[in-house]
C-alpha cells in the first residue's frame, strides 16, 4: 500500500502524468456518480434533434433530441466497465499461461505458445467482432472479447519475465532449499514481475477503450439505447453535414482518456524501469 | 626526462544526482611515459574507469569534468569536438573490459578493425581487406584471410579481445588505454592476452594506461602503479615499490587481506567495513573508517591528506604514511589442524556421475547429440572438511555442484549424502535430504529474493520445510545475524540496502538456518571486492570449524582455492584430471593442465614475473559438445604424443606422484620447456 | 535456409488447424447452432429438416469438421448466404483494393515514422525530443474512426478537395484519381501507425545508443554520422523490420475501422458487413485468408529478418 502511495506520488510530479491522472479522476468520478447529476441520457426531445450548441444542450442534442452531454458522460460507464472486464479476462488467463509456460518450459510452453499465436494470428479488432458475432450484442460480450484479445499480451510479458527470473539465483535457491514448483511461481516469480503487469493493465485499459470504441463505431458494441462514445461517434458521422459539432464532445472525452492511460503507462514503464515496448507494441494492429 | 604522453592534472569528474552533483573522481593527477605501463587499480567504484574514459572526453555530456588534461600538444578539456574525434584512433587507442559487447554484432570483425583508419583517411578502402589481414596477423589470430569475414559472434572471446587490440593498435597510437581488459576472460586467455598486448607495446613503443583491480595481473605487466580509493589516487609509485614497500595503508591493507597462490596458512587479514560510495564519502581521508593507522586520531577525520612524495617517484596520501611499516609482519601461521573426521565415511560420496545435456537440430528437432557438460566425475567430501573443484569456464564444475543439489537431472552415476542416494529420489524424500545440505550461489546480488526482507529470506527455508517454529523461529533467525556478522537492527531491511559482502553474509545465514552438514559454495568471493573476499572466506573458515560443515568449494580462483581447501579437483572439459591434497596439487602439480593452469594464474609480486616456468597455453578450451578424442586436453598439451590422439587416459596414482590424474604422461615440471607454447609466450 | 524455412511452416500447422477448428466452430457456438445459423431463428422444423440434411449436419461432428476444412483448403468456402456467390470470389474482388490501401498507409507510416524516431533518439530528454514524443503519443491515441471524420470534415466538407467516401481506383488505371481516393484513408492509417513506429525505433534506437560497440566506435574517432547512420542503424533497423511486417499483415482486413469511416471497398468492410447480415460462411472465409495472409507475410518477414542478421544461425 504504501509503495502504490509512492508510485502515485512519483506520477504526480510529472506535469503530463499528473494531468492524465486528474483527468481519468473526473471521468472515473462521473461515471460513478452520474444518476446524482441532473443528466438523463435517455429522454427524447424530437422537436430539439440535432441542435447545435445552446444553454439548455450544452453540447447539442443528437438525432433523437437527446442531451449529448448526458449520454457522454453516462458512456464512460460503458467505457470504464469494459476496460476494467477486459483487464480481468485477460489478467486472469495471461498471467497463469504466461507464468507456467514460462516457468516449465518444453511442451508445456509450446502448447500455450501455439494458442497465444492462434490468438495473435488475427487482428484484436476482427477477433473481438467474430466474438460479438457469436456471443451477441452486450456489456459482457464487449469486455470478454475485448478481454481475450488482451491475453497475448500479458501471457507474453509475463512469460518474459518469468524466463528472466527463472535464471535468477533466488528462484534456484528456493529450489535448492525444496520450495516446489507451484510456491516459486505464484510466492517467488509474481511478486517480482508486478511492475511490468501494473504496465500492462493500465496499457491494456487504454487498448480496450479504444477497442470498445472501435466495435460501437463499427455497430456490433454495446447494443443500442446503453450510451457508448464509439457509437455515438457512429450516428455523428452520419450526420457530418447536418451538425458538424456532434462528434466533437464524444470523440474530444475518448482521446483524451485513451491518451491519458498510455501517458500513465509510459510514466510507470520508465518509473519502473521495464521496457514494455512488447507492450505497447501489440497495440499495434488492434484497430487500424 | 621526456615529455610525457599523457599529463593530468586535479581531474575532476561529478556526476548528476537527484540530491545534486556525485563525486566521482576528485583531483587526480598522473603523467604517462612512451614505452611505460602504468596500471590504475582499484576497486569497484574507485573512479578508475571513469577517469580512463574522462581522458578520451567519452564521459557522456551529463558527467561535469574539470582540470587539465594533455594528451601531447591537445589540450582535451579546450578540443573542439573535431579534435577529439582524430585525436581518438590516432593518439589514443581504446580496449574495454567486456569483449562480448564492445565490437557491433551485425558488422564484420575486418570492417570494425580498419574503419578506424579508413575514417581518419589513412587508408583506402580498396586496402582496408589486407591492412585487417596484416592487423589480425600481429595479434596471433590464426587464418586472418578466413577471419576477417567472420562476425564478431563466431570469434570466442580471447579472439574477439585480440581483435579489440588490433583495432586499438591500428592507428600507432601513442597512447593505449586498456579498461580491465582481460577480467572477463579465463586465466589461461588472460595469460595469452596480456602476452600479445604486452608484445604489441614492445613493437610500437606507445604508453598504456591499464586498469584493473587485479593485483596478480598488476605484478605481471606495471611498470609504474596508481592506486585509486574513494575518487582519488590514494599512493603511486615504482610497481616493485608499491609491493615490497607499501606506503599508504589502504595498499597495504589490500595487498595483505590477498589469499596468494604461494601462500601459507595464515589467517587473512580482511581490511574492515565497506568501501566507501561516492555520493556518500566520509569526511577527512576517506579511508580513516577502515584505516589500521588512524587509531582514533583527530587529523584523520578533518583534513583529506594531500598525495605527498616520500621517495624520488613514490607518493601516498597519508597523514602518517611514515608510520607504515615498511614490511608487513606475516600473522603468526597457526598449522591447520587436519579436520578430525577424514577418516570417517565421507559425507557426500559422488560416483561416475555424468549430465548430458542434449542438443536439438533439423527439421524435427530431434536429438542430435550432447554437451557433455559433466562427464563422469567421482569425488568424496568427508565431514569438516573442505574440498575444491577448481578449473575454467565451462569446465563443468558448476554444473557437478548444481547435480548434486539435485538442480540439474543427472544422466547417469550415483551421489550418495550420508550413505543414502539421493538421484531419483521422490519429491518429499529428496526435500528431506536437502535439509541436511545447502547451496551458496555466486552472484549475492541476485541469490536473494528482492521483495522479501532479509528476515523473511533467511526464514525462508524453514517456513517450506514447515519447520519454523521447531527450529526456533525469530530468535534462531536473530542468532544467524550474529552468527554471519550481520547488526540484528539490520533484520527488517530489504536486500537493495545491503552492499555485496553483506547480502553474501546474509546468503550464508539463509544456507545455515536448517543447520545442514554440508555447503556447496558456487564462486562464493568470486564477485566481491579483493577487501571484502578475505572477510567472506574468513567468515566461511570459522563458521566450519564451529558448526563442523564439510564444504564443496566451487571456484575458478587459484589462489582463493589453495587458502580455503584440504583437497582439490582440477576440471577440465567435465572430467575431473588431477585430483590430491592441497599442498600436494599446489607444490608438486603432475597434470600438465594444473601446472599450465598454475603457471598462468598471475601472481601479486614483481619479482616473481621473469620466472621461467611460464607456460601460455595455445587455443581455447574445446566446445564441450564436440570434445577432442583421446584425451580431450592434447590439442592444448605440451606433451601430447600419439596415444593422446588415440586414447583417453585413465584416472589413476602413478607410483612416485603425490595425486591422482588422467593423463599418458604425468610428471612434476622439471626444466621441461614446452616448445611450441613458450614461442608463443615471448 | 531451407530447413529453416521448412521448420517455420511446420511449426505453422498446428496454429492453423487451431485456427481453423476455431472459426469453424464459431457456426455451433452460435445460439441455436448451425442450423439457427443458417436459416435464422424462427425456422418452421420443416426447414430445420431440410437443411439438416442439405448441409449434412447429421453427420458425426468430426466428419463435418473434416468435410468443412478439406474444403477450405482448396479454397472452397461456400456460397454466400446472401449474395449467393462464392466466397472466394467476393473476396478476390476486394483484395486488390486492401492491398492499395496498405501499401500507401505503410508508405506514410515510414514517411512520418522513421525521421521522427530518429530525431528524438538522438537528442534524448531534449525539448524536441519531448516534442516529437508526444506527437506519436497523440498519434497513437487518437482513434482512427476520429480522425477520419476530422479529416472529412476538413477536406471534404469545408475545402471540398477530396471525396468524403473512398472508391476503389486501381493506380494503374489513373493514377491521380487512385491517390485522391487513397490520401484521407491512407494518412488516417498512416498516421496511427507512425506513432507505434515511432515509439518502437526511438526505444530501441536509445538502448543502442548505450550499448558498448558505441563508445567502442566512438573510441576509435569515427565520425558521429558514420556511427548513426552504419553502427546504429543496422542494429536497430533489424528488429524494426519485424515491427514493420506485423503492422502491413495487420492493414490486410484489419483496417476495418478506417474502411469502415471512408466506406472504403476493402477485405474488412466485407467482414462487417458478413457479420451484420450473418453471412457465415462469408464470415469464415474473411477470417481464414486475413489469417493466412497475416501468417504468410510473418513468416515472410521472420524468414527476411534471419537471412539479414548475421547472428541468427538459420541451418
Amino acid at each position: 500500500m504504501k509503495a502504490a502511495f509512492g508510485i502515485l506520488g512519483r506520477l504526480m510530479i510529472r506535469p503530463g502524468s499528473a494531468l492524465a491522472v486528474l483527468f481519468l479522476t473526473i471521468i472515473a468520478l462521473a461515471a460513478i456518480f452520474a444518476d446524482l447529476l441532473p443528466l438523463d441520457p435517455f429522454r427524447q426531445n424530437l422537436l430539439h434533434s440535432l441542435e447545435g450548441p445552446s444553454a439548455q444542450y450544452w453540447f447539442g442534442t443528437d438525432e433523437l433530441g437527446r442531451d449529448i452531454l448526458s449520454r457522454v458522460v453516462y458512456g464512460a460507464r460503458t467505457s470504464l466497465l469494459t476496460a476494467a472486464g477486459a483487464v480481468a479476462v485477460a489478467a486472469l488467463f495471461g498471467i497463469p499461461i504466461g507464468l507456467i509456460g514460462g516457468f516449465f518450459g518444453g511442451w508445456r510452453d509450446a502448447a500455450l505458445m501455439r494458442f497465444v499465436d492462434v490468438l495473435l494470428a488475427l487482428p484484436a479488432i476482427l477477433f473481438a467482432m467474430a466474438l460479438i458475432a457469436v456471443l451477441g450484442r452486450s456489456q459482457v460480450a464487449a469486455f470478454i472479447a475485448v478481454g481475450i484479445t488482451g491475453i497475448p499480451a500479458f501471457a507474453r510479458i509475463v512469460r518474459a519475465q518469468t524466463l528472466a527470473l527463472r535464471k535468477r539465483d533466488f528462484v534456484t535457491a528456493v529450489e535448492s532449499f525444496g520450495g516446489s514448483s507451484g510456491y516459486n511461481m505464484f510466492r517467488t516469480i509474481l511478486p517480482n514481475a508486478w511492475s511490468p503487469i501494473l504496465v500492462q493493465v493500465v496499457v491494456l485499459c487504454s487498448i480496450a477503450i479504444l477497442l470498445e470504441a472501435a466495435l460501437a463505431f463499427l455497430g456490433v458494441g454495446v447494443a443500442p439505447p446503453t450510451p457508448s462514445w464509439g457509437e455515438m461517434l457512429r450516428t455523428g458521422k452520419s450526420y457530418l453535414y447536418e451538425a458538424p459539432t456532434y462528434a466533437l464532445l464524444p470523440g474530444i472525452v475518448l482521446t483524451l482518456t485513451i491518451l491519458s492511460f498510455d501517458t500513465i503507462g509510459r510514466a510507470l514503464g520508465s518509473l519502473l524501469e521495464d521496457r514494455h515496448d512488447t507492450g505497447t507494441a501489440t497495440a499495434g494492429g488492434v484497430t487500424s | 626526462m621526456s615529455e610525457p604522453v599523457l599529463a593530468v592534472r586535479d581531474l575532476t569528474v561529478d556526476f548528476s544526482g537527484p540530491a545534486g552533483p556525485i563525486p566521482v573522481v576528485r583531483g587526480v593527477s598522473f603523467d604517462v611515459h612512451a614505452n611505460e605501463v602504468l596500471c590504475i587499480v582499484g576497486e569497484s567504484g574507485s573512479g578508475k574507469s571513469v577517469t580512463s574514459l574522462a581522458v578520451a572526453g567519452l564521459l557522456a555530456d551529463t558527467a561535469k569534468v574539470g582540470g587539465d588534461i594533455r594528451l601531447g600538444a591537445i589540450d582535451v578539456q579546450r578540443a573542439d569536438a573535431e579534435t577529439l574525434r582524430r585525436m581518438r584512433g590516432e593518439d589514443v587507442g581504446f580496449i574495454f573490459q567486456d569483449p562480448s559487447t564492445t565490437l557491433n554484432p551485425v558488422l564484420k570483425v575486418g570492417r570494425q578493425i580498419t574503419e578506424g583508419e579508413v575514417a581518419h583517411g589513412r587508408l583506402s578502402p580498396s586496402e582496408a581487406r589486407a591492412r585487417g589481414v596484416t592487423l589480425l596477423r600481429e595479434v596471433d589470430i590464426a587464418d586472418p584471410e578466413g577471419r576477417i569475414d567472420q562476425y564478431p559472434h563466431q570469434f570466442s572471446g580471447g579472439m574477439r579481445q585480440r581483435a579489440v587490440i588490433a583495432m586499438a593498435m591500428a592507428g600507432k597510437p601513442r597512447l593505449i588505454i586498456a579498461d580491465e581488459p582481460t577480467t572477463a576472460l579465463d586465466v589461461t586467455v588472460q595469460a595469452q592476452v596480456l602476452a600479445v598486448l604486452a608484445r604489441r607495446q614492445r613493437e610500437t613503443g606507445c604508453a598504456v594506461v591499464l586498469i584493473t583491480h587485479d593485483l596478480g595481473v598488476v605484478a605481471e605487466v606495471a611498470d609504474r602503479v596508481a592506486v585509486m580509493y574513494g575518487g582519488r589516487i590514494v599512493e603511486t609509485g615504482p610497481v616493485r615499490e608499491i609491493f615490497r614497500a607499501p606506503r599508504h595503508p589502504y595498499t597495504r591493507a589490500l595487498l595483505r587481506s590477498m589469499p596468494r597462490l604461494d601462500g601459507t596458512d595464515a589467517r587473512l587479514d580482511p581490511i574492515p567495513g565497506q568501501p566507501p560510495v561516492a555520493i556518500n564519502l566520509p569526511a577527512g581521508c576517506t579511508f580513516h573508517p577502515r584505516c589500521a593507522l588512524q587509531n582514533g586520531r583527530e587529523r584523520c577525520l578533518r583534513d583529506e591528506p594531500a598525495l605527498r612524495a616520500l621517495a624520488a617517484d613514490h607518493t601516498a596520501a597519508c597523514h602518517f604514511a611514515e608510520e607504515t611499516p615498511e614490511r608487513p609482519p606475516a600473522l603468526a601461521a597457526e598449522p591447520r589442524p587436519l579436520p578430525a573426521h577424514a577418516a570417517e565415511a565421507p559425507l557426500l560420496e559422488v560416483e561416475d556421475l555424468r549430465v548430458h545435456f542434449p542438443i536439438k537440430a533439423g527439421l524435427l528437432r530431434r536429438t542430435v547429440g550432447a554437451v557433455h557438460a559433466v562427464d563422469g566425475v567421482s569425488l568424496a567430501v568427508h565431514p569438516g572438511e573442505t574440498v575444491s573443484l577448481v578449473g575454467e569456464s565451462g569446465c563443468g564444475k558448476t554444473t557437478t555442484g548444481r547435480t548434486v543439489m539435485g538442480l540439474i537431472p543427472a544422466t547417469s552415476g550415483a551421489v550418495r549424502f550420508d550413505g543414502q542416494s539421493i538421484l531419483g529420489l521422490d519429491r518429499r524424500r529428496m526435500r528431506k535430504a536437502r535439509r541436511q545440505m545447502q547451496y551458496i550461489f555466486q552472484d549475492p546480488y541476485s541469490s536473494l529474493n528482492p521483495v522479501r526482507s532479509v528476515e523473511e529470506v533467511i526464514a525462508e527455508p524453514m517456513h517450506i520445510h514447515g519447520v519454523y517454529d521447531e527450529m526456533g523461529g525469530a530468535p534462531w533467525v536473530a542468532e544467524l545475524f550474529d552468527q554471519v556478522g550481520l547488526s540484528r537492527t539490520m533484520m527488517g531491511r530489504y536486500p537493495s540496502e545491503f552492499s555485496g559482502g553483506q547480502k553474501q553474509r546474509i546468503g550464508i545465514a539463509r544456507a545455515l538456518a536448517l543447520k545442514p552438514r554440508l555447503l556447496i559454495l558456487d564462486e562464493p568471493v568470486a564477485a566481491l571486492d579483493v577487501s571484502i573476499q578475505a572477510q567472506i572466506l574468513n567468515l566461511l573458515q570459522d563458521l566450519q570449524r564451529e558448526l563442523d560443515l564439510a564444504y564443496l568449494f566451487i571456484a575458478h580462483n587459484l589462489s582463493v582455492v589453495r587458502h580455503i581447501s584440504d583437497r582439490v579437483a582440477v576440471m577440465y572439459l567435465g572430467r575431473i584430471v588431477e585430483m590430491g591434497d592441497r599442498d600436494a596439487l599446489y607444490e608438486r602439480p603432475s597434470h600438465p593442465y594444473t601446472q599450465s593452469l598454475l603457471s598462468a594464474a598471475p601472481i601479486p609480486d614483481p619479482a616473481m614475473r621473469d620466472r621461467d616456468s611460464r607456460i601460455v597455453l595455445e587455443g581455447e578450451i574445446p566446445n564441450p559438445a564436440a570434445p577432442p578424442p583421446g584425451c580431450t586436453f592434447h590439442p592444448r598439451c605440451f606433451r601430447a604424443s600419439e596415444l593422446c590422439r588415440r586414447e583417453a587416459p585413465r584416472f589413476e596414482r602413478p607410483d612416485g606422484l603425490a595425486t591422482h590424474l588422467a593423463c599418458h604422461h604425468p610428471g612434476p615440471l622439471f626444466d621441461e620447456r614446452a616448445p611450441r607454447a613458450m614461442e608463443r609466450a615471448t | 535456409m531451407t530447413g529453416y524455412i521448412l521448420r517455420r511452416l511446420l511449426q505453422l500447422i498446428p496454429v492453423l488447424i487451431l485456427a481453423s477448428i476455431g472459426v469453424w466452430a464459431m457456426m455451433y457456438a452460435v445460439p441455436g447452432g448451425p442450423v439457427a445459423a443458417i436459416v435464422g431463428d424462427n425456422a418452421t422444423p420443416e426447414q430445420i429438416a431440410a437443411v439438416t440434411r442439405q448441409y449434412g449436419l447429421d453427420r458425426p461432428i468430426a466428419v463435418q469438421y473434416l468435410d468443412w476444412f478439406g474444403s477450405a483448403l482448396v479454397g472452397d468456402f461456400g456460397e454466400s448466404y446472401y449474395s449467393r456467390a462464392p466466397v472466394l470470389q467476393l473476396i478476390g474482388e476486394r483484395l486488390p483494393a486492401t492491398l492499395h490501401l496498405a501499401v500507401a498507409a505503410t508508405i506514410v507510416a515510414l514517411l512520418l515514422g522513421i525521421p521522427v524516431a530518429v530525431a528524438s533518439a538522438l537528442r534524448p530528454g531534449t525539448l524536441l525530443d519531448r516534442i516529437l514524443s508526444g506527437w506519436s503519443a497523440l498519434a497513437l491515441g487518437v482513434p482512427t474512426f476520429w480522425l477520419g471524420i476530422l479529416l472529412i470534415l476538413l477536406f471534404a466538407v469545408e475545402l471540398r478537395w477530396l471525396p468524403s467516401a473512398s472508391g476503389y481506383v486501381p493506380i494503374w488505371e489513373d493514377p491521380l484519381q487512385a491517390l485522391r481516393n487513397l490520401a484521407l484513408p491512407a494518412i488516417t492509417l498512416g498516421v496511427y501507425v507512425s506513432g507505434i513506429l515511432a515509439r518502437f525505433l526511438r526505444a530501441s534506437l536509445v538502448t543502442e545508443l548505450r550499448a558498448d560497440y558505441v563508445r567502442t566506435a566512438r573510441a576509435k574517432g569515427l565520425p558521429e554520422r558514420q556511427i548513426v547512420w552504419v553502427h546504429l542503424m543496422r542494429n536497430a533497423l533489424l528488429p524494426f523490420i519485424t515491427i514493420v511486417g506485423l503492422m502491413m499483415a495487420g492493414f490486410i482486413g484489419g483496417a476495418v475501422v478506417t474502411e469502415a469511416v471512408f466506406t472504403y471497398p476493402g477485405l474488412g468492410r466485407l467482414l462487417i458487413q458478413a457479420i451484420s447480415s450473418r453471412d457465415y460462411p462469408l464470415i469464415q472465409g474473411c477470417i481464414l485468408v486475413i489469417l493466412v495472409l497475416y501468417v504468410a507475410i510473418n513468416l515472410t518477414v521472420d524468414v527476411l529478418y534471419a537471412y539479414i542478421d548475421p547472428r541468427i544461425d538459420y541451418r
